[in-house]
């Protein structure tokens, strides 16, 4: 196969925004940890989470095309690949929440659990060491499974052998059952049980909807970055793009259909056991962030990429994948900061510290991966299809 | 693995088979006349269907008292045959819009057929809320319209929200069925000889000539359609699940049930037509339409949606004990340790252990082995939603009035019935339309699609 690629390296430019945006980002949020801890600890929970989310939707996305066999995306998988090594950060963002967890869960202080009989009969599972090894197991699932399908990857650049593609098909259905487990109960350790009374059985799938959102958004723009700018292979068309915009407006139905049903069914049972949730969400300026989740994570992207056209624009599917980026925090901040403030919600410094370090984070490990590694697998059988692909 | 090749596409019909052949194949059975077997087999769904037609006299004579229905259990058999019906469509409109969306082109020679089963299977479960509401005569005042009266349904209800659902379902699955078949019957039209079949298929192939313009308006519609069909698979089933998650009753009250309850569907969908198919191909000679490749695939699907249907039961049973609540904590240990213990072992070994069985590629192509496990799990679905309304029903929040289910014979009889009207219907569509699509096949047949000059 004869592909027209030349490895080429992403200007300096983006890299030296990417540590500027860090090192700030970094400071900032330091500052903000001395000033005041336990905002930034909730904080640092939207970061994890919004982190994790990026991670695991571009997981899901690349365990997606082998096991469905995708073609279209096979000229963008190594852009996607790129954009999972995010869940290399992990371990360091949840470090410094694991040394304040006093601050964050109510769970945590074996005083209060002694009056709680709801909080007694669950503290065999929440409890800071079981909590402990499973954050430690998820993550040592997360970076096998991301080591193992690079590695096979990247080697198939090497070797082109159609083996290594038939090995990480496995691996995705391997994965799978791995990453419904594991996305479910990262959602219930660091997202409901911060309302440790709260309970909802939907919320693993809430947050599996935004996490593939976020995957899906964060590797949108890079990938239309890449191949605008001529960075991937020739013959990419806007056919190829148009999935991405489909995916996206169908997964931000998804979401809604999702956040709708879990609303709905609280709402409308009306048990005070599971109503304080979304109280908590509607007193004071609370209801203003609430109704605006409604309109920037699903009326926005809705009537943003409903038409045909739009899903194939690049210029509109990158406007649309920074607002549904951008949403998928807005709805991780709803989901944690109400905790912390119950009064209204609150917004200073510290949090835009904080955001300002997740787009550090991101930019920085993406352009570090992708100037070391060719940025399309040209060793993937299915390449060719790809760049031929047509609607 | 010796069949290690991604570089140019399988097709999934197999062997290349002149278009000629696939118009001649597909429109045989409806030219030729209904052989023995059929006829075997029409006269069993018949007798079936006389049972149910002997059931619904007894339940319309005598009234509802003849079934196990009681208080508390007031929902029964009825309620679980509605949703277990609605389900079985979901898999034709799934195949058919969804996996159209996906530009998924194995569907082609399955998803007629499934369509077909939608709208039989929503014809069937429609039949018991009709029953159910106990005067079905009455059953226009299910519809809103303005009175003199000014009486209204009670729009807070989720079973009028069902009224919507399912007949806005039935619609669009009826109108998007139609729109496919348009062409075929073009072709049935042009190559039949006789004078009364000539005219039907005339009126119902509306003047189509093949011409280049129908067939962008053809695939515009289409598209639009399948559009349309993808909200209400999610619906449909979302809303059936709201007849029980908006009550406070345990077991019955969790968020996850709206699209736990559209997996399940779609998994129970998608073993009937597995089961169905696996005949049809072989009495009509389609093996090369329908490839085992095709339904390796619909078992995968199966595993799919099988896990996800594990996945929440076992949230439904964390989520139970995290909850800390108790009634909450007892219904879900009654429901697997309590006196309908067997009817959840049935529901967990069908619907969960069985399909892990897909995950070994010999099992998902041995015919044989995937029919039984086909089988297995349209048992579990069954039992899904008789252990949902009567463990929880029967254990409702007043001890004294608790009571163990008990169904009546007329109650079996109407179940056994349902299932003699459906395959009645589809007997029947077996030899009434063509149930592979003619069109769609010619159109992913090897060498059928636009080539380049390097051949």
């Amino acid at each position: 196969m004869d592909l027209a690629y030349q490895k080429k390296y992403l200007p300096t430019k983006i890299t030296v925004a990417g540590y500027i945006l860090l090192v700030s980002g970094f400071l900032l949020s330091v500052v903000g940890y001395f000033t005041n801890l336990e905002r930034s600890a909730f904080n640092n929970i939207i970061l994890l989470t919004f982190i994790i989310s990026v991670g695991m939707g571009a997981l899901f996305f690349i365990g997606t095309e082998y096991l469905s066999g995708t073609v279209w995306s096979v000229p963008f998988r190594r852009v996607v690949e790129f954009v999972a090594a995010s869940i290399l950060l992990v371990p360091f963002i949840a470090l410094p929440i694991l040394a304040n967890m006093g601050y964050l869960f109510h769970w945590m202080h074996p005083e209060v659990v002694e009056m709680d009989e709801l909080l007694k009969s669950k503290a065999p599972y929440l409890n800071a060491k079981f909590f402990i090894i499973r954050v430690t197991v998820f993550i040592a699932i997360w970076w096998l499974i991301y080591f193992l399908f690079t590695r096979n990857s990247l080697k198939q650049d090497e070797t082109k052998d159609q083996k290594l593609t038939k090995t990480n098909t496995r691996l995705s259905a391997v994965f799978m059952p791995f990453f419904a487990i594991t996305i479910t109960f990262t959602a219930i350790d660091w997202l409901m049980s911060l309302e440790p009374h709260w309970f909802s059985t939907i919320f693993g799938v809430y947050y599996f909807s935004g996490s593939v959102l976020a995957g899906l958004a964060t590797s949108t723009i890079a990938i239309i970055f890449l191949s605008e700018k001529g960075y991937l292979v020739k013959g990419i068309s806007q056919d190829n793009y148009y999935s991405l915009g489909a995916l996206l407006f169908a997964f931000t139905n998804f979401w809604a259909y999702i956040a709708f049903s879990q609303y709905l069914l609280i709402w409308y049972a009306n048990l005070p056991e599971e109503t304080f949730w979304f109280l908590e969400r509607w007193e004071g300026s609370w209801m203003y962030v609430s109704i605006g989740l409604i309109f920037i994570r699903f009326v926005i992207p809705y009537f943003g990429l409903l038409s045909q056209p739009s899903k194939k624009d690049p210029k509109r599917l990158v406007v649309m994948s920074f607002i549904v980026l951008f949403a998928h925090y807005y709805d991780l901040y709803w989901m944690v900061m109400p905790t912390y403030a119950k009064d209204g919600f609150v917004f200073g410094w510290i949090e835009i510290g904080f955001i300002i370090l997740a787009a550090g984070l991101l930019i920085s490990v993406f352009s570090y991966i992708a100037n070391k590694y060719n940025m399309v697998a040209i060793g993937d059988p299915k390449l060719k299809r790809g760049i031929d692909f047509k609607l | 693995m010796s069949s290690v090749e991604y570089t140019h596409e399988v097709s999934v019909i197999e062997g290349r088979p002149t278009l000629r052949s696939l118009d001649d194949l597909i429109s045989k059975p409806l030219e030729t006349r209904p052989d023995k077997k059929f006829y075997i087999a029409l006269s069993i769904t018949l007798s079936m269907l006389g049972l149910f037609v002997i059931g619904l006299i007894v339940t319309f004579y005598y009234g509802i008292g003849t079934w196990g229905n009681q208080i508390p259990v007031a929902w029964g058999f009825g309620i679980v045959n509605f949703v277990f019906w609605v389900g079985i469509g979901h898999a034709g409109t799934l195949i058919s819009a969804i996996l159209f969306l996906l530009r998924q082109k194995w569907r082609t020679g399955i998803a007629r057929f499934a369509e077909g089963m939608t709208i039989f299977a929503v014809m069937t479960a429609g039949i018991f809320p009709l029953i159910h509401t106990g005067r079905p005569w009455l059953a226009g005042y299910l519809f809103p319209y303005p009175n003199q009266h000014s009486i209204w349904v009670n729009f807070t209800s989720p079973l009028l929200w069902d009224v919507f659902a399912v007949s806005t379902y039935f619609t669009v699955s009826l109108i998007f069925w139609y729109v496919g078949l348009i062409p075929d019957f073009a072709t049935l039209r042009e190559k039949t000889s006789n004078k009364i079949k000539k005219l039907v298929y005339s009126i119902f192939s509306l003047g189509w000539r093949f011409s280049n313009r129908h067939w962008q308006h053809y695939e515009m519609v289409y598209l639009i359609l399948a559009g349309f069909a993808t909200p209400l698979v999610l619906s449909v089933h979302t809303i059936v699940s709201f007849d029980f998650a908006v009550s406070i009753l345990p077991g019955w009250h969790t968020t996850i049930f709206p699209p736990y309850f559209v997996a399940g569907a779609v998994f129970s969908g998608f073993a009937m037509v597995q089961n169905v198919l696996i005949f049809v191909r072989k009495i009509f000679n389609y093996e090369h339409i329908i490839t085992i490749d095709t339904l390796e695939r619909m078992n995968k699907i199966i595993l799919l949606t099988g896990s996800m249907v594990g996945y929440a039961y076992s949230m439904e049973f964390f989520i139970a004990w995290y909850s800390g609540v108790q009634p909450e904590q007892f219904t879900f240990i009654n429901r697997a340790f309590g006196p309908y213990a067997w009817a959840y072992w049935i529901m967990v070994s069908c619907n969960v252990l069985a399909p892990q069985l897909f995950w070994f590629k010999k099992i998902r192509r041995t015919i044989p082995v995937m029919f039984v496990i086909a089988v297995f799990v349209n048992i579990g679905m069954w039992f899904e939603r008789f252990v949902i309304v009567v463990t929880s029903l029967s254990r409702d929040y007043l001890p004294s009035s608790w009571q163990y289910f008990t169904p009546s014979l007329v109650d079996f009889m109407i179940l056994i019935g349902s299932f003699g009207f459906f395959f009645t219907w589809i007997l029947l569509f077996t030899k009434a339309l063509p149930v592979v699509s003619i069109a769609e096949v010619k159109a992913v047949v090897d060498g059928s699609q636009p080539s380049h000059k390097e051949h």
